[in-house]
């Protein structure tokens, strides 16, 4: 299956502050990829460098074989919403349908159309008097309508409320079966994604802590818990991500490929958001502690 | 992305065409009025002597009426601040307010790049920019007219005298208004680009401007084209302005504002020399006399007995296109200039 997004050493500094650093990463088509981080992890600007809106400062990266937002052909392939989903607050919504019509050579107006009836959008309504929900529907008609074969998504649902957060994912979700889509979305929520996402990547501090597809994540990360011992002791091929003690007793939160055999181990499966967590704790503890060592 | 374009600037072009529409309505109402009181002054096929006579009557004529003065000093401030309302309401906002709105990572997703956005916006919006500016000095130059051609025969001595270079004049007319619009809308684009906010955009984009188009007149173009020299008798010289003082109004400055035989030249500096050819400002012992004060004819004789004669630097009135080409070339390439950065900067150093 070829990558719909290949990234090599891929790098973005802002004046002295690295926004996105060796960023690698083999993104199969299709699939829903979510890209989860807290907020300043870096997403935007790995989403940025993805639509060609902005330049990488180091590395490779290529969307769909092409450079991002190298001509009118590239463009066409990749639909992007941005974060807030903007829009023309002046414009009515038949306006911003015609803008997607004269711009796009793959527009699609039945679809277009359709959805905003569905949406129960009035085509007189100026844009910038709709709800925040009504908006990012706009928007992701317009990233919909113009048929793209890569649909990225900037924090889509981070200002909606539950209902039109529901609501937006159904749609998007409808979306990807009818049009065989493959989709990037981004949030700092796991709960956003967990529902909508088959793959998932979790970038914190600027560095991509680990990617892949959710049910392989789910089937190699294992909590373990059983009397104390020295994480260090546990054999060759787990790795640790995050453990607690108590007095007596160890948890683990580890990653391994094959079974865990040691019966000392009481053995459960880990949800994605445990998961999500215990990577991004694991790079803040790791951040604080080369901060603790540049101190010193 | 015409259809855009449009769609994103028809609410300023109305309102420009409104304003066109308006300005050429008071300028039809007034205007045959004005040339029916120029037809009537007799400067057409006057004859060489009294032309000036004629001419100074019709355009004192307009002036004590008031409205005719108020009128084409309106139409010149009109002129002169089209560029720069254009600079300020078109130009800056362009990308400012699509950048600040966020509207560009719309716009930047769609099937096209952002060279064709960008080219297709600043074409449009820049030919409308200079269509107006040049409209507006078009009918402002069909409705004065008249003045122009009273000037033209040696009219004076009102405030409506002003020669073809005088900076109001040369600035809102010929094609001079055409490369002020398209400076000042290239300015407003790429200080709108660079700042990413639509009124800093709009306040650097005024300062800018007022500075260039202040020091144009001032400092640039008296020296686009080296300047003439003359020296000639004080007796030949026609509106002078002769100031007196110091002890027995020894000192003296005896300045002209036209150059005989030259009409519509552009005077740089005017100034009295001695026999010896250097500037002077002390009149001979013999010109101050008590018979001499108070008679200024007797006083110029006086100084042309005494060897005193007149140096003058200039432009003839020949180079006036010159210096109308000339300049609008050096504003269309600084606007071409700006363009440019413009195109670098939103394709090299994205967003």
């Amino acid at each position: 299956m070829t990558a719909v997004i290949e990234t090599g050493g891929l790098g973005k500094r802002y004046r002295r502050l690295w926004a996105l650093a060796d960023c690698t990463l083999s993104v199969p088509a299709g699939h829903v990829v979510g890209l989860v981080g807290p907020n300043g992890a870096g997403k935007t600007t790995l989403l940025g460098l993805a639509t060609g809106m902005l330049a990488p400062t180091a590395g490779t990266i290529e969307v769909l074989g092409g450079r991002p937002g190298a001509g009118p052909a590239q463009l066409a392939r990749v639909g992007y919403l941005a974060q807030d989903a903007p829009v023309y607050a002046g414009l009515p919504v038949a306006d911003h349908l015609k803008l997607g019509a004269h711009l796009n050579p793959g527009w699609d107006a039945e679809l277009a159309r359709a959805r905003i009836k569905r949406l129960d959008l009035d085509p007189g309504q100026k844009a910038g008097a709709l709800s925040g929900g009504q908006r990012a529907q706009l928007a992701l008609t317009l990233a919909v309508a113009k048929r793209p074969e890569l649909l990225i998504l900037d924090e889509p649902v981070a200002s909606l409320d539950p209902l039109a957060r529901r609501e937006f994912l159904q749609y998007l979700m409808e979306s990807v079966g009818e049009q065989s889509l493959s989709v990037v979305l981004s949030s700092h929520l796991v709960a956003d994604l967990e529902r909508v996402c088959d793959y998932l990547i979790v970038l914190v501090g600027s560095r991509v802590q680990v990617a892949g597809p959710v049910e392989e994540l789910l089937a190699t990360h294992h909590l373990l818990s059983g009397p104390r011992r020295d994480p260090g002791s546990l054999p060759d091929g787990m790795r640790v991500i995050s453990a607690s003690h108590t007095d007596v007793q160890s948890t683990l939160l580890v990653r391994t490929s094959g079974p865990v055999l040691d019966p000392a181990w009481m053995v459960s499966g880990v949800g994605l958001e445990d998961l999500v967590l215990a990577y991004m704790s694991q790079a803040a503890g790791r951040g604080r502690r080369n901060h603790l060592e540049v101190q010193r | 992305m015409t259809w855009l374009t449009w769609r994103q600037f028809r609410v300023q072009a109305f309102t420009a065409a409104a304003a066109l529409a308006a300005f050429a309505v008071l300028l039809a109402a007034t205007g045959p009025h004005l040339a029916s009181l120029y037809a009537a002054s007799g400067i057409r096929g006057c004859q060489p002597a009294s032309c000036g006579h004629l001419a100074s009557n019709f355009l004192q004529q307009l002036y004590a009426a008031g409205t005719y003065w108020v009128l084409y000093l309106l139409g010149v401030v009109i002129i002169l601040l089209a560029a720069a309302v254009i600079g300020l309401f078109w130009g800056a906002p362009l990308i400012a307010r699509e950048l600040e709105t966020g509207t560009s990572a719309l716009a930047w997703n769609q099937s096209i790049t952002r060279t064709r956005w960008l080219a297709v916006k600043l074409t449009l919006t820049g030919l409308a920019a200079m269509a107006v500016t040049e409209g507006l000095s078009l009918m402002q130059a069909w409705w004065a007219a008249p003045i122009g051609r009273a000037v033209g025969h040696g009219g004076g001595g009102t405030n409506l005298a002003m020669g073809r270079f005088s900076s109001l004049v040369f600035a809102t007319h010929g094609i001079t208004p055409l490369g002020y619009a398209a400076f000042a809308f290239a300015l407003g684009v790429t200080a709108g680009a660079l700042i990413r906010r639509t009124v800093p955009a709009m306040a650097v984009t005024l300062a800018i401007f007022a500075a260039v188009q202040i020091a144009m007149p001032l400092w640039i173009r008296p020296s686009l084209f080296p300047a003439e020299h003359t020296v000639i008798p004080v007796s030949s010289l026609q509106q002078i302005s002769l100031q007196q003082g110091g002890f027995n109004d020894s000192s003296f400055n005896l300045d002209t504002e036209n150059l005989p035989g030259q009409p519509g030249a552009w005077l740089l500096s005017s100034g009295a020399v001695n026999a010896a050819g250097q500037a002077t400002s002390t009149a001979p012992a013999a010109c101050t006399t008590q018979s001499m004060r108070n008679n200024t004819p007797a006083f110029i004789d006086c100084l042309a007995s005494h060897g005193t004669r007149e140096a003058i630097s200039y432009q003839p009135a020949s180079r006036y296109w010159s210096f109308q080409w000339t300049e609008t070339a050096i504003y269309l390439a600084l606007a071409l200039a700006l363009t440019g950065s413009c195109f670098w900067r939103l394709t090299r150093r994205l967003t």
